[in-house]
Formats: structure tokens, C-alpha cells, sequence
């Protein structure tokens, strides 16, 4: 029914943007699997990633891929400012707390960004990472080409820190447990604040990513978050290989499913195939329990 | 502290209890509800900004040269002793629920004397419930939902057209398109947001087609605000429909644009249904990559050939909202002016007076910045005299390209390729 | 023994002053208002079963609202059945689906769980987005009928809907009450305290786990079917959506979850919030009112982490001085 070049596209597709969807989530990992805390501000702050990226760019004209180590900083700052204002008061309430904490932060931060910068749909026009390569009859957009490198390569990266340098050792030792690391002279305080730096400075990557190829406005980050907290669950909470491969496994579902049964459910398929697997692996794929 | 935090939250919450909610009375007061937060938040506030720059002509009588009712007169309403006109806005959140308890709230507490709203079909369905149940006037300016003036309601006008019209319009776009080039169109596919305006709309354009006799190859329901579009326009792609009719808000409107060039989705015709591909974030937001994109409209800036007011008062309302007006605002701004206009006409706030005056309503073209034949309602209080116009992008501005007497512009069809463009 | 004297005392005036109100507040939107804080209070209280009492975190809750309101709507479109059987078939088709998801959700641990009843939420809404028989997307607008208590509608006033609210308002309560001091409550508790432990004591885990969740879903469900008969409109969107689920568990967390009052001053806390703050400040468009909203969320979760309801002990502390 479909020619083999249409499939192909829509793997291709579904590969990229899963990289995307997995670099969302890679950040929620991080903090769930050193803290327990499902951050449900997560989509906010993607948008937030987002905003800055359009404002550097429609103020100061600097391309989305430049700015995105700023976005980077900027977003970790946010993460540990939010982990100083917030999550650090929380830390010992109950689990419906924290949840319900910071669901009222990304209230408050959507509505924010609606005051600020109104509810209006922003798209970056003609950045450097534009248009498409194409060979055969299979389109490559740059810009999720782009994103899926820089994806792997932070992931890389992020794995390389977790598990080869000292820092990383030490967060891993505080997730892994609290007292024991506080005991062998780890400041668990700064391993959150490190924790949340990273997790949601990898949103600033993200988001400057995505805006190349989306619209931006206050309400952008919710479907990407959603996606992101299947995909952490799907891969087991606290592992990030599982986290990575998740993302690829939903964007590939998305996009096939979409193709050959329903685009109106293909969402729905991405929430059937994590509920097939938590149901046979009640820990995801690569969970800790 | 903590005692102090309790104390200091019962506090506030009785305070909310006995904060007046009511404006000082004495003006005459319109209820208006519009989602002012959520995804279509930009919307209310397009009509927003549109309802003040009408307060400002009616009640200022600054712009006494401009052809609008009640332009002309000092300030206010001449028949009611130049009474302002004030309004009051209620936020619906796009929720039915919220619609309805804001609409009783707003007449029997704001003690309104119409209401406005609400763009969403589903909310307007449930807001005039009430106003019909309490025997208020309510003034449909915007919402295509054709079931709405089909309850046999009585307090229920709505000025604009509905989805039957303005599809109607697009299919005989279409046929007046084939004889005019000598195109034959076979197949269409239509893509459609799964919420009610989508539903509806799609239901009616595959309705048409089969009447036209075109095949329907495609039928694509979405989920709105997805994070992409790729497989669906991989299935259009794969259909290869002669015309392609899309129903979406901004936000899909500008994912498909972008996935379509992407994809390098090449059809010959599209024909979208207003909303989002008439909206200025998505002229905005895509630029040249809109081209040779066809929406039904009520409304296009280059009606200004015809209607001289029209880029004044779109000045007017850009220094406001720093947008254009777009079908949405426009027919915001139109449905303000003719509700006022009754009001004056009734010479009085009450509900039959106004009612009475509104089933009278005839206002002509000339007066208004839509390019309709005039304002005139049938018993089921839909305006009988609206006419739909299709504008196709070109350069990323609208022209109007059918009715072919009010082209400015000459149709390009077929849709050049991506590859072909620069 | 004075101080349960002086509770039935409280309890006995609040319920004359709820059930007085409307006579004396005869405006449509203070009734419309507290119609809805008994209607959210309810909601709270039947989720509170299940998160709160047996500890398991559902975010899925919607999907009991919206089968009981679509039951009742379709039964009386469909087949001219009174909305009050349709209400009862909506509450036990609403157990049926708790069986079904309960079973293999249960042996998930906390957060999977939480993901699961919110991939499911999102299936339901889905699939009734797109169900013609049902509506789809459209909708389904109920028929104005002649105003009476067969027919759950009303239309010259408000009064029988707040009577009925009330009702299920204050048999959430009783029930509420009734699991709190009974066996039933006590191995909830037990589950929710310590999984592991109450298993060792020979407590079927995953059979009262299903109580919970049915009895859960049974009285949501049921405030389903109230709100389709009060507002005449449902869609997908308004009665299947993931916020509303948040909304649910919001209001029993904000008041203190595993008690009884804890939902009840969640709901009469939060729903006059939201409402005011919309009134005065979201006509504008600028989202002040979702700021405020989400600020105080924040806030009373930071400070008051076990719920408002932890306030109370502090008058109490100051009594037993």
C-alpha cells in the first residue's frame, strides 16, 4: 500500500524525532533516579528552553545553534534556582506533595510566560539549521538531523560524566544512597542542586533544538512532556540508556502507527506499547525495580 | 507563622466572598466570555482588542467619518441618552462548563444586557442555553457550528456565516475553478483537528464532495497540538488527492505547512477552512512558504479596493493589538457594532426590546468591513445576507481570488512545487 | 468525651448552614458555586479511597467521571431511561473498568502506576474522540426535558441540583467515615503503610487494592453522570481530560489525603480560589489568574506538605494547652 520509500521516510522520521523525545526525558530521569521527584513542571521548562532560544534570536539575531550552549547555562541555572526555591523545602513531604509542588510551578511559569510574552505562536524564521538534504526520494529535515547528533552526542556525553569522572561518581553514590554518600563527606545538597542543573539544562539543549522546526508559545511544552514521563517509565526510572532508548522506541511507534492504522491514535499507540511492557516488566525496560 | 499562614488563607478566601464583583451601573453592559488562556488564548484577545476599538468609535465619537453605525454620533448611544457602552469579559478556558456558569453569572450578577461569545462552538452551545433559558439576547459573532442556529432558539442571532456556507462557497470555488482552466478534479483528501470544529467541518466538506461527485481518498483525523505531522502527511502523500482540504488552529496549521514542505508534499489545490490558516501568527510565523494556499474567509485586507474604511480601521486596530485583523477579529469587531447598533435601535435594556430590534436588524454593506451583502437575520437568527470569499496566498499576503468580480488577483493554480520555488 | 460532643456540634451546624444556604444566597452563581465545591469535594473524597487511604497514586480518575456521564447521557438518548438508572449502570460499568485495569496495574510499583492510569486516561479520551456512536468529538447535547426528579432536570432554579449535590456530597463523607473506622479501612491503611508487611500478615494485597478502586470509581462516577445532567453538554474534552484527573487528586492532596475532611477543605479551598481569581482577574487575557492559581499551589504544597488539613492539628495543639 505504501511504497518502500514512504516507509522508509517514516522510520527515518520516527528515528529523529525519538532522539528529540529522548533527550526530553533524559533530564527527568536524572532527577527522578536521584531524588524520586517527577518534575511536573518539566514541560514548562522545555518552553522556557524554547523562549530563549527564539529571543536571542528575534532580538539579537543570533542563530538558535549558537545560542544553545546559552540555553544550556541558562536552563541549568533555572534548574538549580528551582531546586534552591523549591524542591529543597519538599524533599522530605510525602510524594503527592512534591508532584503537586511542582504541577503548581508549571502553572505558574506557563501563565508567566503568557504575561510576558502573550499566548502567541513564534517560529523562528530561516535559521541557520534549515531546509533538507534529500537523496532518493527520502527527505532528511537539517534540523532534526541536527538535533538527533547533538542528542547522541549529550548523551554520550552525559553517561561519560555520569560514569567515568568523580562528580559523576558522587551523584551516582547520593542517588544510589543518600547516607551512605553524605557519610563518605559527599554534600548531598549540592549533588541535588548539580542534579537539577543538569536535568533541566538538558531541556535548554533540547529546546533550542526544537525551536528550529516548531512553534513556540506558553503552552508548547506539555505534549513533549507527556511523552517524556511515558518514555522514563517505559525505560525504567533511574536508567538513562533506558530513557534514550524509549524515546527512539516511541518515536518509532508514533510515526509507524500513525502511518499504517490511525494518525488520531497514534499517541494512543505509544500508551498501549508502554502499558504491554510494564505489564510483562513491571520495572520498564532497564528499571531499577 | 504557620497559624499565621491559615489565618492569613481563610482571610483571603472570605475576602473573595465579599469583593463586589459588579461595575457601577448606569451604562449599558454587555457580557462578553472568550478563552482568554489555553491554546486559543490569541484569539480572545484578538477579539478582545477588536471589542475595545468599537467601544472607543462608539463611545468617543471621535471617528465620526467613518461609515460604521453609530460612528457618527457624539459618544455613546443617541437613543439611550448617550449611554456608554461598557463590557465586561469572563475567560471560558475553552471548558463548555465554565461557558455556562459564566453566562448566568454575567446576567443575573454583572446584570448584563446581552452577551457576546464565544468563539468556540462547543462553549457558544452551552453559554445561549442559559441566555435562552433566561430570556437574554445572545449575539453570535463568530462560531461555524451550523447546529447552533438550528435548536429553534429564540434570543440567539449570529452574524457571521456557518461551515455549510463557507464550504459551499469553497466547492463552488472549486467547480468555478474547473470550467474557468479547464481542470478536472477527481479525488480529494480532508485532514481535520479531532474537536468539534473539525468534526463538523470535515463532515460537511465530504458530504459536498460526494454531491460534486469527487472521491474522498484521504481522511485524516489529528490530534491537535501534536509534536508532528510526518505520518500524516506521508498518508497524503501516498493518497495523492487532486485538492487538499485542511481544518486546523494556528499552532497545526503552521506543523503542517512546515512538515508538508519538509516532506516535499506537492498538491495541486489546497482549500483550508479559515481558522488557523487565516490567523496572522501563521502568515507570520511561515512567511513565503504559504503560498498558493486557498482558505475560505469572511473577511481579507485587500477588500479595502471596495471598502476605502477598511485599511483605516485596520490601522486603528493594529497600533492596538499590533496585529491585523483576521477573520476572527474582523467578525468579532462587525457582530460588536451590529449588537450595539440594536441595542440603540431598541432604545432601551430590555431583553425583548433588544430582541425585537435585532429580528429588525438591516444593516447594508457599505457599513460594514466584512464582505458581506448586509446584516440581516431569518427566524432562526442566522444573518442571511453572508457571502464567503476564498483568498489564496501570494508573496504571504491574501488576496481575495473568488467570487471572481472581487478577485483581486488571479488564482494560481496549480500550487507550485517546493522544488520550483525560491 | 466533650471534645466528640463538641464535633457532632460542628458538624451539625455546618450541615444546617450548607443546607440553608441556598435559601438565604438565591443569586444562580452562589449556588452554581458551591453546587461545584460539593461536586469537586465528592470527586476528592472517592479518589481519596485509593490515593489517599490505599496509597496507590491515580492519575486516571477522568475516565470514571466520563464513563459515568456518558452512560447516563447515552442511556437516556438512546433509550429514554431515566438519568438516575443510568447513573447506577454508569457506577457499576465504572467497577467493571476497574476491574479490568486494576488487575494488571496493580503489581506496578508507585510511579508506574501513576504513568499507567494516565496512558490510560489518555486511551479513553482518545477513543472517545473519535467514537461516532458516542458523539465523537461533537459531543453529546443532552434533551431539555420537563423539569423533575425522574428526570434530573431542572430548569427554573438551581435548588433540587444543590439538593442533590449535597447529597452526594455528604454520602462521599459517610462513606469516607465508614471505611476510615471499619476493617475494610483498616487494611487500606495497612497496604498503603507498609506493602510487604501487610502482606506478610495473609492481607490479600491485590483484592483490596480492587475494593478501593471500585468504591473509588463507583462514587466518581456518579458525580459523572450529576455533572452531564447539570451542565446538558458533555464532550470528550470536558469530562475524559488528564487536568481534570489532576484537578481530583490536587484537591484531595492540597487538603490532606488519607482523611476524611482532608478532600472537603481541599475542594471549598481551591474551587473558590480558582473561580475568583478567574472572575477578577482572567478577563484580561494576561493569565494573572493562573499565575495566582499555580503560585498558591506551590505554595500550600511547600508549606503545608501534608495538606490544609495539618492546620487543624495546630488548633487542636493549642486546645490541649
Amino acid at each position: 500500500m505504501y511504497s518502500s520509500e514512504i516507509i522508509l521516510q517514516t522510520v527515518i522520521s520516527g528515528l529523529l524525532m525519538g532522539c528529540i523525545y529522548a533527550l526530553v526525558a533524559v533530564g527527568l530521569c536524572l532527577i527522578w533516579g536521584l531524588m524520586e521527584i517527577v518534575n511536573f513542571a518539566h514541560g514548562e521548562m522545555l518552553m522556557l528552553g524554547m523562549f530563549t532560544s527564539f529571543w536571542m534570536f528575534a532580538l539579537y539575531h543570533i542563530d538558535p545553534i549558537i545560542s544553545l550552549p546559552l540555553c544550556m547555562v541558562l536552563l541549568f541555572l533555572v534548574g538549580v534556582a528551582t531546586y534552591f526555591l523549591v524542591i529543597k523545602k519538599i524533599l522530605k513531604a510525602p510524594f503527592l506533595a512534591q508532584i503537586l509542588a511542582t504541577f503548581g510551578l508549571g502553572i505558574f511559569l506557563r501563565y508567566l510566560a503568557q504575561f510576558f510574552w502573550t499566548p502567541d505562536f513564534r517560529m523562528i524564521k530561516n535559521p541557520l539549521l534549515s531546509g533538507r538534504i534529500g537523496f532518493g526520494g527520502i527527505f532528511v529535515g537539517i534540523p532534526e538531523l541536527t538535533a538527533s547528533v547533538i542528542t547522541i552526542a549529550s548523551f554520550a556525553l552525559l553517561y561519560w560524566f555520569i560514569n567515568k569522572t568523580e562528580i559523576g561518581s558522587a551523584l551516582l553514590a547520593t542517588s544510589e544512597d543518600r547516607e551512605a554518600a553524605s557519610l563518605m563527606g559527599i554534600n548531598s545538597d549540592k549533588m541535588f542542586a548539580l542534579g537539577w542543573g543538569i536535568g533541566v539544562g538538558c531541556l535548554g539543549i533540547a529546546g533550542a533544538l526544537i525551536s528550529n522546526f516548531y512553534y513556540i508559545f506558553p503552552e508548547v511544552g506539555f505534549p513533549f512532556a507527556l511523552i517524556a514521563y511515558v518514555a522514563v517509565a517505559l525505560g525504567g526510572f533511574g536508567s538513562i540508556p533506558g530513557s534514550f532508548v524509549a524515546g527512539i522506541i516511541i518515536g518509532l511507534v508514533e510515526f509507524l502507527g500513525g502511518l499504517f492504522i490511525a494518525p488520531a491514535f497514534k499517541y494512543t499507540f505509544v500508551f498501549i506499547i508502554y502499558l504491554l511492557v510494564v505489564f510483562i516488566r513491571p520495572q520498564g525496560l532497564w528499571g531499577r525495580y | 507563622m504557620k497559624k499565621i499562614f491559615g489565618f492569613g488563607l481563610i482571610l483571603i478566601v472570605l475576602l473573595f466572598f465579599i469583593l463586589p464583583g459588579s461595575l457601577p451601573a448606569a451604562d449599558v453592559k454587555i457580557g462578553v466570555i472568550y478563552p482568554m488562556s489555553g491554546p486559543v488564548a490569541q484569539a480572545g484577545i484578538d477579539d478582545k482588542h477588536a471589542i475595545e476599538l468599537a467601544l472607543d468609535i462608539i463611545n468617543t465619537g471621535k471617528y465620526k467619518h467613518l461609515n460604521l453605525p453609530l460612528a457618527k454620533s457624539a459618544g455613546g448611544l443617541p437613543n439611550l441618552g448617550g449611554a456608554k457602552v461598557i463590557v465586561t469579559t469572563a475567560d471560558h478556558q475553552g471548558k463548555p462548563d465554565l461557558g455556562l456558569s459564566e453566562a448566568e453569572r454575567l446576567i443575573t450578577q454583572e446584570k448584563v444586557a446581552a452577551l457576546l461569545g464565544c468563539y468556540h462552538s462547543s462553549v457558544t452551545e452551552t453559554a445561549s442555553m442559559v441566555a435562552e433559558r433566561m430570556k437574554v439576547p445572545f449575539f453570535n459573532p463568530e462560531s461555524s457550528s451550523p447546529k447552533l442556529t438550528r435548536r429553534g432558539f429564540k434570543w440567539f442571532f449570529r452574524s457571521s456565516p456557518h461551515d455549510e456556507t463557507f464550504s459551499e462557497g469553497m466547492f463552488q470555488c472549486v467547480q468555478d475553478l474547473e470550467k474557468k482552466r479547464g481542470a478536472k478534479f477527481k479525488t480529494i483528501a480532508v485532514m481535520y483537528e479531532d474537536t468539534l470544529y473539525g468534526k463538523d467541518s470535515s463532515r460537511i466538506e465530504k458530504e459536498l464532495a460526494a454531491k460534486a461527485g469527487y472521491k474522498v481518498v484521504a481522511d485524516i483525523p489529528y490530534r491537535r497540538s501534536a509534536t508532528s505531522l510526518t505520518s500524516e502527511v506521508q498518508k497524503l502523500k501516498a493518497a495523492n488527492p487532486d485538492i487538499f482540504f485542511p481544518t486546523s488552529y494556528a499552532s497545526d496549521a503552521i506543523l503542517l505547512c512546515k512538515t508538508s514542505k519538509d516532506l516535499d508534499y506537492n498538491p495541486q489545490v489546497i482549500m483550508a477552512q479559515n481558522a488557523g490558516h487565516t490567523d496572522p501568527s501563521f502568515v507570520e510565523a511561515m512567511g513565503k512558504d504559504i503560498d498558493g494556499i486557498c482558505s475560505r474567509t469572511e473577511f481579507s485586507l485587500d477588500l479595502a479596493k471596495y471598502k476605502p474604511m477598511l485599511t483605516e480601521i485596520n490601522e486603528l486596530f493594529k497600533k492596538r493589538s499590533g496585529r491585523d485583523f483576521s477573520g476572527t477579529s474582523a467578525r468579532c469587531f462587525v457582530g460588536f457594532f451590529v449588537l450595539c447598533d440594536a441595542i440603540n435601535r431598541a432604545g432601551s435594556t430590555a431583553p425583548e426590546a433588544i430582541r425585537g430590534a435585532l429580528v429588525k436588524t438591516n444593516i447594508p454593506a457599505d457599513q460594514l468591513i466584512t464582505p458581506w451583502r448586509g446584516v440581516k437575520f431569518d427566524e432562526t437568527g442566522q444573518n442571511i445576507l453572508v457571502d464567503a470569499i476564498v483568498i489564496q496566498y501570494q508573496g504571504a499576503k491574501p488576496y481575495t481570488v473568488w467570487p471572481f468580480n472581487l478577485a483581486s488577483k488571479e488564482m494560481i493554480f496549480p500550487i507550485p512545487k517546493w522544488s520550483e520555488r525560491k | 468525651m466533650g471534645r466528640n460532643k463538641n464535633q457532632w456540634i460542628w458538624l451539625a451546624i455546618g450541615a444546617i448552614l450548607l443546607l440553608i444556604y441556598p435559601l438565604i444566597l438565591t443569586l444562580p452563581f452562589p449556588r452554581h458555586l458551591m453546587i461545584m465545591i460539593f461536586l469537586y469535594a465528592s470527586l476528592g473524597l472517592a479518589w481519596n479511597l485509593i490515593g489517599g487511604y490505599a496509597g496507590q497514586i491515580s492519575f486516571g480518575h477522568a475516565i470514571f467521571f466520563g464513563t459515568g456521564a456518558y452512560t447516563s447521557t447515552l442511556m437516556l438518548m438512546k433509550g429514554g431511561i431515566s438519568p438516575w438508572v443510568g447513573m447506577l449502570a454508569g457506577g457499576l460499568i465504572s467497577i467493571g473498568i476497574a476491574f479490568i485495569i486494576g488487575y494488571p496495574c496493580f503489581k506496578l510499583a508507585g510511579h508506574y502506576f501513576a504513568i499507567a492510569t494516565i496512558a490510560i486516561g489518555e486511551i479513553a479520551q482518545q477513543w472517545m474522540l473519535n467514537w461516532d456512536w458516542a458523539g465523537a468529538a461533537v459531543g453529546l447535547t443532552l434533551p431539555i426535558l420537563p423539569e423533575s426528579l425522574i428526570n434530573l432536570e431542572f430548569h427554573s432554579s438551581k435548588v433540587p441540583y444543590y439538593y442533590i449535590a449535597f447529597g452526594i456530597f455528604a454520602l462521599s463523607i459517610l462513606i469516607t467515615y465508614w471505611i476510615d473506622r471499619s476493617k475494610l479501612g483498616y487494611y487500606f491503611k495497612a497496604i498503603k503503610g507498609d506493602l510487604e508487611a501487610a502482606r506478610s500478615l495473609g492481607i490479600d494485597v491485590t483484592r483490596y487494592k480492587f475494593y478501593a478502586l471500585a468504591l473509588s470509581a463507583f462514587f466518581t462516577s456518579l458525580c459523572g453522570s450529576f455533572y452531564a445532567q447539570y451542565v446538558l453538554f458533555i464532550d470528550p474534552d470536558s469530562v475524559f481530560p488528564l487536568i481534570l484527573s489532576i484537578v481530583i487528586c490536587l484537591i484531595a492532596t492540597l487538603g490532606g489525603v488519607g482523611t476524611i475532611w482532608g478532600p472537603v477543605i481541599g475542594a471549598f479551598i481551591l474551587i473558590p480560589i480558582s473561580e475568583f481569581t478567574r472572575i477578577h482577574f482572567g478577563g484580561g487575557g494576561k493569565g494573572t489568574d493562573l499565575i495566582i492559581y499555580g503560585f498558591l499551589i506551590m505554595v500550600i504544597s511547600i508549606y503545608q506538605p501534608f495538606g490544609v488539613i495539618g492546620l487543624s492539628k495546630l488548633f487542636k495543639k493549642k486546645e490541649a494547652q
